[in-house]
């Protein structure tokens, strides 16, 4: 009978896996233009978070604006090099 | 009345110290009673063992108050103890010799750590950053449209 | 029919149990093979008869049978428990016929052999979710289910040929069984040791996540995405299991603690302190691309301790009293553990040029730097810990006799590490990201630092004096912990008004639909204040135990006693008897200034199939301490019960820390919401434009 049953199981488990698949899920190779935009998205949440802890006082002036400069110029490098991709 | 006042004296003295070595006996007591474990197998403190009927831990506790009351040094009633017992009635190793390894280890480790990580630290600090940038795209970084783009998308 | 036959017939439930056993493990073996040829195949462009693609796919759903299969026999095994079929060794020696249903689940876990089987369970269960949410990315799912099945393999072999849970017991069929173990007949045992395994299991995903990246040369990092909340869940599953397990050893076993740093406890602590150093770190390799490296070894490390927390207590290296029948089962998870270190060091060897960092450290003063301090103290906390677990074994070896590694030892050299960390959870987020200025330091320290000297001030006004006397010299921990924890909330608190003061501004809301919105914004960062916040709860509670107290006494009927100002007295003591125990217990009234407060019921049980006792803790808990009564036993000349008192301040501070810790983390899994650009707000606020741009 435990054996039966565990056929009957093995039997409905085999039909799923080789079930042939109609329209397969295929992904799509990532890009330098994707891993760019992952990068920029990165940038602009940490200068988001920049802007908001200035803003709640948490950094004099001079901190920010040299932070932003920075933060700015990588955000700008991973900008221009999209640009140049997508031209 | 003089005689009276100093007998007076006396005895409080007298009393005093007796009653600091009662509070020094019992403090100790309890220190070196919570620096063994009960033999027994539940491996708690000696004096948290707490279950009626243990084989051991009454014994052990009359023989700790017998040797505290025969007067030894704390490392010979522990010497005393784990020649007994064996070194696991130690609840932490404290004989010297390859027991200090226990303590010291830890806390070199740590100071290594902190070391390498000071390390790591400054050599973070001196690296290169991994992206080279091409003289177009550095003519780009410095275009202020860039930068103004930047900061719409970015504004909290 | 011969009578091989019949006992064939008569058991059909193990018979499917263990076929199942063996379908998954082929399933595992297949997903495994068919999933390494075809990314291989992938890999390097090549095509077989097969397309790659399409093996993977078989792959993925050969991974997903394996755990209906596994599935199929953890059924077996509990419908075995609820019938009482004794013929199965394993539930004739973990459970009997007057056990409470709700126990007999229990019976999964309380052996070696059902709790293998738990763990298969899980680790197919996670290997599930993530086949089945592989569309999330395709090629990443596909390594990370190949390495997972990897994992599955080991514990299906385990499971059909070292610690099978269906095998029949021979002889004459017993009438009843053996029992469960009395300990575990606490109503938290149901979901602790669950809550442990989904913890400790868990952190396969992330591992097989962080394996995969890297053997596939991942671009990027949004592999940590999408790893992030599995990591976190798992996470909170261990937090919680560790938790409940101390919750039960402090209101089941009766010694009046809640932590006795046992082999077995110190086991899931080991990967709960890499799994928390990884859950900081890879914030650093998010934001700033840095710590690559580390990261992939904190998680494969954690992955490995799992694995060697398993090997130590269950193998008998290290004595616990943590009952596992001692068996071969260590050499298996000596092999599993070579292997994993193996395959993870020539990946990494292979692979290492990937791992290059992307941005240098700009100062010392920094955020990154307090993550990698916050890194170095949590791996020093587990290499002590994992160190005083191995050192009996060490001794042993060196100088021929073991040596007990107590709390004494733990005590000494984890409470401060302890408490450095509790301080680098206030500094940390106060630090900037990139470097910070003195002037920002001065800026951001100034409160905290007040509220650490005007709480030691307090403190000490109340008479936590560690100097006065050698005694009290254990209390300059507890001070140190209560100021330290007093400055920790003002900077969070700080944190909480600040960010709610801007998004106040913005919205003009009023001060806690700000906080709300707030927080909802960026529940990652305010998740993780509430865990820290949780963390410093905590961590009074655990200061609180330099106070205990404790007294113990016969008491006869009207006997009374004093414990710090509360007034005990003895009402009654009694027997009582069900089917599945023997009870023993005192009623004590409980008076405070002449007031009754409430009635203890402190209980000894004695459980008839196993022969054994147990203690059911009578406690009162309020918010400043917790009266503790133990039944101990009965004087046997007297028959007058003995009764141990205890009194815990704070103890009740720590389960509060632990639901924040929980509700944080809660919030920190929560999807965050965008702000709106000021750009945008601005058009908000005037509705004729808004009329326009419709």
């Amino acid at each position: 009978m435990g054996i039966v049953a565990g056929g009957i199981l093995t039997l409905a488990v085999l039909a799923y896996i080789f079930w042939p698949d109609r329209n397969p899920f295929v992904q799509r190779a990532k890009t330098r233009a994707d891993y760019l935009i992952e990068r920029r998205d990165a940038v602009y949440e940490n200068l988001r978070d920049l802007n908001f802890e200035y803003k709640a006082g948490k950094y004099p002036e001079e901190d920010y604006t040299t932070q932003r400069a920075s933060l700015e110029d990588e955000a700008a490098r991973i900008l221009a090099e999209l640009d140049t991709i997508s031209r | 009345m003089k005689h009276c006042a100093l007998r007076l004296v006396v005895v409080f003295l007298v009393s005093l110290t007796v009653m600091g070595a009662g509070n020094d006996l019992e403090q100790r007591f309890q220190s070196l009673g919570h620096k063994m474990v009960c033999v027994c197998g539940c491996t708690q403190i000696l004096l948290e063992c707490n279950h009626v009927g243990c084989p051991d831990s009454s014994r052990m506790i009359t023989e700790l108050h017998t040797q505290l009351a025969s007067g030894g040094g704390d490392t010979s009633i522990f010497n005393w103890f784990s020649a007994k017992y064996g070194p696991t009635v130690l609840a932490a190793p404290i004989r010297g010799g390859f027991d200090t390894v226990a303590w010291v280890v830890p806390f070199a480790l740590s100071l290594l750590a902190l070391i390498f990580t000071i390390w790591i630290v400054r050599r973070w600090k001196y690296r290169r950053p991994a992206h080279a940038t091409s003289a177009d795209i550095q003519m780009q970084i410095a275009s202020d449209d860039i930068r103004e783009r930047i900061r719409q998308e970015t504004e909290y | 029919m011969n009578p091989q036959n019949i006992q064939a017939v008569a058991h059909p439930m193990p018979e499917f149990g263990s076929f199942c056993l063996l379908l998954a493990l082929v399933l595992s073996v297949y997903t495994l093979v068919a999933g390494s040829l075809s990314l291989w195949q992938i890999a390097k462009s090549r095509a077989g008869r097969i397309a790659p693609e399409k093996l993977l796919e078989t792959a993925r759903r050969a991974g997903i049978g394996s755990f209906i299969a596994v599935v199929g026999a953890a059924v077996a095994l509990v419908w075995a428990a609820f019938t009482n079929d004794f013929s199965v060794d394993y539930i004739r020696q973990h459970t009997n016929i007057a056990l409470h249903p709700a126990y007999k689940f229990s019976a999964l876990w309380s052996g070696q052999e059902g709790s293998l089987l738990l763990w298969a369970f899980l680790l197919t269960g996670y290997g599930f979710v993530l086949r089945v949410r592989h569309r999330v990315d395709v090629r990443l799912s596909a390594y990370a289910s190949t390495i997972l099945a990897g994992v599955q393999v080991f514990f299906l072999l385990l499971l059909n040929f070292a610690a099978p849970p269906f095998s029949i017991f021979q002889g004459a069929m017993p009438k009843d069984g053996n029992g469960l173990n009395p300990l575990l007949q606490y109503p938290e045992m149901v979901i602790h040791p669950p809550m442990l395994y989904l913890g400790y299991v868990g952190f396969s995903v992330p591992f097989a996540f962080a394996l995969g990246a890297l053997m596939m040369r991942y671009p990027g990092e949004k592999w940590i995405a999408i790893t992030r909340r599995w990591t976190m869940v798992t996470w909170l599953f261990l937090t919680c299991g560790i938790c409940l397990g101390m919750h039960w050893a402090y209101a089941v076993l009766g010694w009046g603690g809640y932590w006795g740093w046992d082999p077995v406890e110190n086991a899931s602590f080991l990967p709960w302190l890499t799994g928390t150093a990884f859950l900081h770190s890879v914030m650093m390799q998010e934001k700033r691309g840095m710590m690559k490296v580390w990261n992939v070894w904190l998680i494969f490390i954690t992955f490995m301790l799992t694995v060697l927390g398993t090997l130590l207590t269950r193998s008998g290296i290290v004595s616990s009293v943590h009952a596992f029948a001692q068996s071969s089962i260590g050499s298996w998870f000596t092999t599993f553990l070579v292997i994993t270190a193996v395959v993870c060091l020539f990946t990494f060897i292979l692979q290492k040029d990937h791992l290059k960092s992307e941005n240098r450290l700009e100062s010392i003063v920094s955020r990154e730097s307090s993550f990698l301090f916050n890194n170095l103290v949590l791996l020093a906390a587990c290499f002590t810990v994992l160190w005083g677990t191995l050192f009996p074994v060490l001794s042993e070896f060196v100088q021929g006799s073991k040596v007990t590694m107590g709390a004494p030892f733990f005590n000494r050299v984890a409470v401060p590490i302890g408490l450095f960390l509790l301080f680098l959870t206030g500094v940390g987020p106060l630090l900037a990201w990139r470097s910070t200025s003195l002037k920002s330091i001065r800026r951001n320290f100034v409160l905290p630092c007040i509220a650490i000297i005007g709480a030691a001030v307090i403190l000490m006004g109340f008479g936590v004096r560690p100097w006065k006397s050698a005694e009290a010299a254990g209390e300059i921990y507890s001070l140190l912990a209560f100021s330290l924890g007093a400055g920790v909330i003002t900077a969070i608190a700080a944190e909480f008004l600040r960010g709610a003061g801007v998004v106040r501004t913005q919205t003009h809301k009023n001060l806690f639909a700000s906080m709300l919105l707030l927080v909802r914004r960026n529940t990652r960062r305010y998740g993780g204040y509430i865990v820290h916040f949780g963390i410093v709860v905590l961590f009074i509670g655990l200061a609180g135990a330099a106070f205990n107290q404790s007294k113990e006494l016969e008491m006869g009927f009207g006997d009374s006693v004093e414990v710090g100002g509360y007034k005990l007295v003895c009402q009654s003591y009694t027997q009582d008897s069900n089917p599945n125990y023997d009870t023993d217990y005192a009623l004590l009234d409980v008076t405070r200034h002449g007031k009754k407060v409430m009635q203890l019921a402190p209980e000894r049980r004695f459980y008839n199939a196993s022969q054994t006792t147990s203690t059911i803790v009578a406690i009162h808990s309020t918010p400043l301490n917790d009266l503790y009564v133990v039944f101990e036993g009965r004087n046997p000349d007297t028959g007058k019960p003995i009764l141990k008192f205890f009194l815990n301040p704070l103890v009740s501070w720590i389960w509060v820390g632990v639901a924040f810790v929980i509700l944080g983390t809660l919030v920190a899994l929560v999807p965050a919401i965008r702000p709106a650009l000021a750009s945008q707000r601005v058009r908000a606020d005037e509705p004729a434009l808004q009329e326009a741009v419709r």
